[in-house]
């Protein structure tokens, strides 16, 4: 409050201070009430479903987003590896492919593990043919929904 | 047993998924809305208009309170709670615009654009009293609006506008004060 201001209600009681400015607001308020144009309640209980619905389908629809990320990721994975198999029966012979598997087993001979055994081969495949069946699986699952 | 097609399934399927957004979204049932919005809302656009300073942002605001106190989730005790935390929504709506890109506050703001009634005797000084409120701070016409136009208690009042109790009464004394000042200055 400013020095002017305080100088000009000094001379007035709390009660009188009070009735001023009760009277003021309450005129006011009768006025802003007299403009006031709010929609109707139809309208607005129209709109606010209409959002509700609107965010809720939003917030649906961010599962499935990550579905379809995941699901798209195991594509291009399992696209990669036929890729690559595909080139590598392109390319290759059978004594290529003997070398390689030779001096792939050379070089984990050293290892603790046995990459190169029959069924850590086997227990890899049946692994990732897992992960790519469920990926597929939960979109269809989603996707449905 | 009447056929039941494939397009009928879908279609109630829809219909409940529709139903349960509605129900989940929304906590008041659209009777009750009705009735407590056009209990408030004259009154409420009242206090945005005043506490803003700018009709349109009351028009812009009115519906996002009611639709952030449908989607609140508050179980209300009363009538008087749920306006209550109408006007807490209100507020902070306000100081939200008010923290934004449009200059809602500026020092010494003139709210003589809005609308005077013509014909009246008191339109002069229905223009000061806009303007001496154009020159108080937010919290200070906050206060004073819901003190004497809404008749709010000093714990009603301090709950919408998040301060102690025991600091109204020194805030509304300070207020009136300088309101009444501004007012006697004028006149």
């Amino acid at each position: 409050m400013s020095r002017k201001d305080t100088n000009v209600a000094k001379d007035l009681t709390d009660a009188e201070i009070e009735a001023i400015v009760a009277e003021s607001i309450a005129a006011e308020a009768a006025m802003a009430s007299a403009e006031a144009q709010p929609p109707s309640s139809a309208i607005v209980w129209w709109r606010t479903q209409m959002r509700a619905r609107q965010e809720a389908a939003q917030l649906a629809e961010r599962p499935i987003t990550i579905v379809h990320a995941l699901s798209i990721a195991a594509g291009i994975g399992l696209m990669l590896s036929v890729i690559g198999y595909a080139a590598a029966g392109v390319k290759g012979s059978l004594a290529w492919i003997t070398g390689v598997w030779e001096s792939t087993a050379s070089l984990a001979a050293g290892l603790p593990l046995d990459l190169t055994g029959r069924w850590m081969s086997l227990t890899l495949t049946l692994t990732l043919v897992s992960v790519v069946i469920a990926s597929v699986a939960a979109y269809v699952i989603y996707a449905d929904e | 047993m009447a056929d039941v097609t494939c397009l009928d399934v879908r279609r109630l399927h829809a219909d409940v998924l529709d139903t349960d957004a509605a129900d989940v979204a929304l906590a008041m049932d659209e009777d009750a809305f009705r009735a407590f919005y056009d209990r408030t809302s004259r009154a409420l656009w009242g206090y945005l208009s005043r506490t803003s300073g700018d009709r349109q942002v009351a028009d812009d605001l009115l519906q996002e309170c009611y639709y952030r106190l449908l989607k609140s989730r508050v179980a209300f005790e009363s009538e008087a709670h749920r306006r209550n935390y109408l006007y807490r929504i209100a507020t902070n709506l306000v100081r939200d615009a008010r923290r934004g890109t449009r200059p809602l506050f500026a020092e010494g703001l003139d709210v003589s654009d809005l609308e005077a009634p013509q014909g009246q005797a008191d339109v002069e000084q229905r223009a000061d009293v806009r303007r001496a409120m154009g020159r108080l701070k937010p919290r200070e016409r906050a206060l004073l609006w819901l003190a004497y136009a809404q008749g709010s208690s000093h714990s009603e009042i301090a709950g919408v506008l998040g301060v102690k109790t025991a600091s109204i009464k020194l805030l509304l004394f300070r207020a009136r004060r300088k309101l009444a000042s501004m007012l006697e200055a004028r006149s």
